[in-house]
């Protein structure tokens, strides 16, 4: 299974896979790493490092950070490897809730690339989908 | 071009920068120096990807800052000056790259003597180069973004090194 290591300023990650279990029940080889103002950047990366280590069971690991450029998502660019680590930026709530769903049967490219697009795609604007409706 | 904000900031450029700083100053630039990505492809890249286009963003060593901001025009784009350690600060400084004031951001330190805030900890080895900067005239202020309280560093030292020597 591809591991998951959620990373994100201060709880939001956690909170995030609390929502999601909340939905969708316990979530499996899903780990969260807050970064807040009292840790260093080198505790950190020790930190994400050993998480990695710990969860790639041969499929390797999906980081999903909150923002690119903030910290979370630059120490896990520092962990990127071809079929080792992927980094996806920009987590929100359907991506975890798909992450069950597709994870078995894809390659760690292919997951990474699925989840960004389907984070990408559950963004909406209510009033334009109204509209096309209307339209339609 | 126009100095708007010397940082050090164990982070360099963060959230803290892109959306707190730079639209609270209405910066144009940025300045990262800083040895370690000065001579680093990769954080380099993933610096420039994560900056919006419209902000110019410079990386140099710190020996090569006083000449890559020299001959610039003061009235020029704001700009924000970056440092990844205290050390680096103050041997920009040394070197002739002139600031009034200096902000202090994230700093963590394994041997800190000196915990100012729960995001500034400094070390002996700093200590010591915030005290020559203080020395120098250099007002130096702990804040992470712009609408935090600002605390002067002169005061909390002052405080924290009552039984020592007065050294400031």
């Amino acid at each position: 299974m591809i591991g998951v290591l959620v990373t994100t300023h201060g709880n939001l990650g956690i909170e995030l896979i609390k929502a999601a279990e909340l939905i969708k029940g316990p979530m499996k080889g899903v780990v969260h790493i807050s970064v807040d103002q009292n840790k260093g950047v080198e505790d950190l990366k020790k930190e994400i490092g050993t998480a990695i280590k710990k969860m790639d069971h041969g499929k390797g690991i999906l980081i999903l950070t909150d923002l690119f450029g903030g910290t979370p998502s630059n120490i896990s660019l520092s962990f990127l490897k071809e079929g080792k680590v992927e980094v996806v930026t920009g987590v929100n709530l359907p991506m975890l809730l798909k992450l069950p769903d597709v994870r078995e049967g894809m390659t760690l490219k292919e997951f990474a690339q699925f989840i960004k697009d389907y984070g990408i795609r559950n963004i909406s604007l209510a009033t334009e989908i109204l509209n096309k409706k209307a339209a339609g | 071009m126009n100095v708007v904000l010397v940082r050090v900031d164990n982070r360099l450029i963060h959230g803290q920068i892109l959306d707190a700083w730079v639209p609270f100053l209405q910066a144009e630039g940025i300045v990262v120096a800083d040895d370690g990505v000065a001579s680093d492809f990769f954080r380099e890249t993933v610096i420039r990807m994560a900056v919006p286009r419209e902000i110019e963003v410079t990386i140099c060593s710190v020996a090569d800052l006083p000449k890559s901001l020299s001959g610039e025009r003061t009235d020029g784009p704001k700009t924000i000056v970056l440092f990844g350690d205290v050390g680096a600060a103050a041997r920009a400084h040394r070197a002739g790259f002139r600031f009034d004031r200096l902000n202090l951001g994230n700093i963590y330190s394994e041997e800190c003597v000196v915990h100012c805030t729960p995001s500034v900890q400094l070390d002996r080895r700093e200590l010591e180069d915030v005290l020559s900067l203080l020395r120098a005239g250099v007002v130096i202020d702990l804040k992470r973004v712009p609408t935090d309280n600002p605390h002067d560093l002169r005061s909390i030292l002052q405080k924290a090194l009552s039984g020592e020597e007065n050294r400031l």
